[in-house]
C-alpha cells in the first residue's frame, strides 16, 4: 500500500473512519521521529520523554486495534450488503416471473391460457351430450338406410300396411324426442298415403 | 306384422389401452377395410354388423371406446348395457398388456356381472416387433376364464373368428323367449328382453 508520493504526514489529516491500519504505521512513525528530536535536546527530561513515549505507544497500539477491527466490520458489512442486494433482486425477479403461475397453482391443478385458440372450453358433461346426440343421429342414419333398403330389395310392399315404431336402441336419453319424431313420421306417412290412394308402412328394427 | 331385419341385437363393447388398434378391428370387421392412420377416437362411437348365427339373423351394435384416460368416466357409463366385452392389447406394447388387469377391474365395476369377455392381443402381423408372447395372453385369459385370439386388423387374422365367436358365446346364454317352441326356429320376434320394447 506505497501510494507513489504520499507522505506518511499526511495520514494525520484524513478522515478518522477512512483510516486504515497503514495511516497508524504512518502517524505512529510521525510520531516516533519527532519525539527522537525532542529527546536529542535538553538533558533531564529524557526520562519523562521516554515515559511519554510509552505511553504514546500504547494509544498507538489501541488506535491499531481499533482502525484493524473497524476496517474488519467494514468489510464482513460491505459483503453482507452485497449479498442481500443480490438476493433482493433475485427475489424479486422470481416474483414478477411466477406471478401469475402462483396465484391459484396447488396440486391437480392447471393454468389456461385464455389467448390460446385451442384451449380446452367444453366441460365433460358437454361433450357426453355431443357425443349421445351424434350416436343418436348416426343410429337414426343407419335406421334410415336400412329401411331405404327394405324398399328397394322389395322386402317391404307399399300396398302393405306395416306400422312399426323405429326403435332407437343407441341411445336412451332420447326417449321424447324420437318418439315425438316418429309420430310426425307417421302421420306425414299417412298423408301422403292418403293422395297416393295407397297405405304405406315402414319397417323397423 | 311387425317386419324385422333381424332376430336378435347383441350389444358389444370394445375397450383397452390408447392405440392398440380398437378401432382397426372394428372397422376391419364392419367394412373388411384398414386405415393406417392413427386417430384417436373421441369418447365413444359405434357400428351396426348384421351376422347370421344358428340361423338367427343377429345384429351386433358394436361400441367402439376411447382408450384415452381422459373419457374414462365417459366410456365406463356405455359398460352397463354391453353383453359381450372386448379387451383389446397390443402385442408390441408391453404396458398395454400389464394394464389388462386394469381393465379386467374396469369390467368388474362396471359392467353386467354375466357380460362375456375376450381377450384380443392385436398386431400380430408385427412379429417382428412383439414383445408379449402368445403364452402369455394365453395364461392371463385361462386365470381369468375367457376366450383369447391373437388378431390382426391389418392383416385380418382372426377379426370375424373373434367376433362370431363372441356373439355364439352370447347367444348361447341366451334365453328362448318363444312360448311352447323348445329348439323350434325362431323366423323374427323373440329376441333379447327390453332390447326391442318400445320405451327406448
Amino acid at each position: 500500500m506505497e501510494d507513489l508520493d504520499s507522505s506518511p504526514e499526511l495520514a494525520l489529516e484524513k478522515d478518522p473512519f477512512q483510516l486504515t491500519v497503514e495511516d497508524v504505521y504512518d502517524i505512529s512513525y510521525v510520531i516516533g521521529k519527532d519525539l527522537l528530536k525532542i529527546g536529542g535536546e535538553p538533558k533531564g527530561q529524557s526520562g519523562r520523554i521516554s515515559d511519554l513515549q510509552f505511553k504514546i505507544v500504547r494509544v498507538l497500539e489501541l488506535l491499531e486495534a481499533l482502525v484493524s477491527q473497524c476496517n474488519l466490520n467494514m468489510e464482513e458489512l460491505k459483503l453482507e450488503r452485497d449479498n442481500l442486494k443480490k438476493e433482493f433482486e433475485r427475489v424479486l425477479n422470481e416474483g414478477a416471473r411466477g406471478d401469475a403461475d402462483q396465484v391459484n397453482l396447488g396440486p391437480d391443478k392447471q393454468v389456461i391460457d385464455l389467448t390460446d385458440p385451442d384451449r380446452p372450453r367444453f366441460t365433460l358433461q358437454e361433450l357426453r351430450e355431443v357425443l349421445q346426440e351424434r350416436n343418436q343421429l348416426k343410429a337414426q342414419l343407419l335406421v334410415a338406410q336400412e329401411e331405404l333398403q327394405c324398399y328397394k330389395s322389395g322386402i317391404i310392399h307399399p300396398t302393405e300396411e306395416q306400422f312399426v315404431t323405429i326403435e332407437n336402441d343407441a341411445t336412451a336419453s332420447s326417449t321424447k324426442r324420437t318418439a315425438g319424431n316418429n309420430e310426425d313420421y307417421t302421420v306425414i306417412k299417412r298423408l301422403f298415403s292418403f293422395r297416393q290412394g295407397k297405405h304405406i308402412g315402414y319397417c323397423g328394427f | 306384422m311387425a317386419k324385422k331385419t333381424y332376430d336378435l341385437l347383441f350389444k358389444l363393447l370394445l375397450i383397452g389401452d390408447s392405440g392398440v388398434g380398437k378401432t382397426c378391428v372394428l372397422f376391419r370387421f364392419s367394412d373388411d377395410a384398414f386405415n393406417t392412420t392413427f386417430i384417436s377416437t373421441i369418447g365413444i362411437d359405434f357400428k351396426i354388423k348384421t351376422v347370421e348365427l344358428q340361423g338367427k339373423k343377429i345384429k351386433l351394435q358394436i361400441w367402439d371406446t376411447a382408450g384415452q384416460e381422459r373419457f374414462h368416466t365417459i366410456t365406463t357409463s356405455y359398460y352397463r348395457g354391453a353383453m359381450g366385452i372386448m379387451l383389446v392389447y397390443d402385442i408390441t406394447n408391453a404396458k398395454s398388456f400389464e394394464n389388462i388387469s386394469k381393465w379386467l377391474r374396469n369390467i368388474d365395476e362396471h359392467a353386467n356381472e354375466d357380460v362375456e369377455r375376450m381377450l384380443l392381443g392385436n398386431k400380430c402381423d408385427m412379429e417382428d416387433k412383439r414383445v408379449v408372447l402368445k403364452a402369455k395372453g394365453e395364461q392371463i385369459a385361462r386365470e381369468h376364464g375367457i376366450r383369447f385370439f391373437e388378431t390382426s386388423a391389418k392383416a385380418n387374422v382372426n377379426i370375424e373368428k373373434a367376433f362370431l365367436t363372441l356373439a355364439e358365446d352370447i347367444l348361447r346364454k341366451t334365453p328362448v323367449k318363444e312360448p311352447n317352441s323348445e329348439n323350434v326356429d325362431i323366423s323374427s320376434g323373440g329376441g333379447v328382453t327390453g332390447w326391442k320394447s318400445k320405451c327406448c
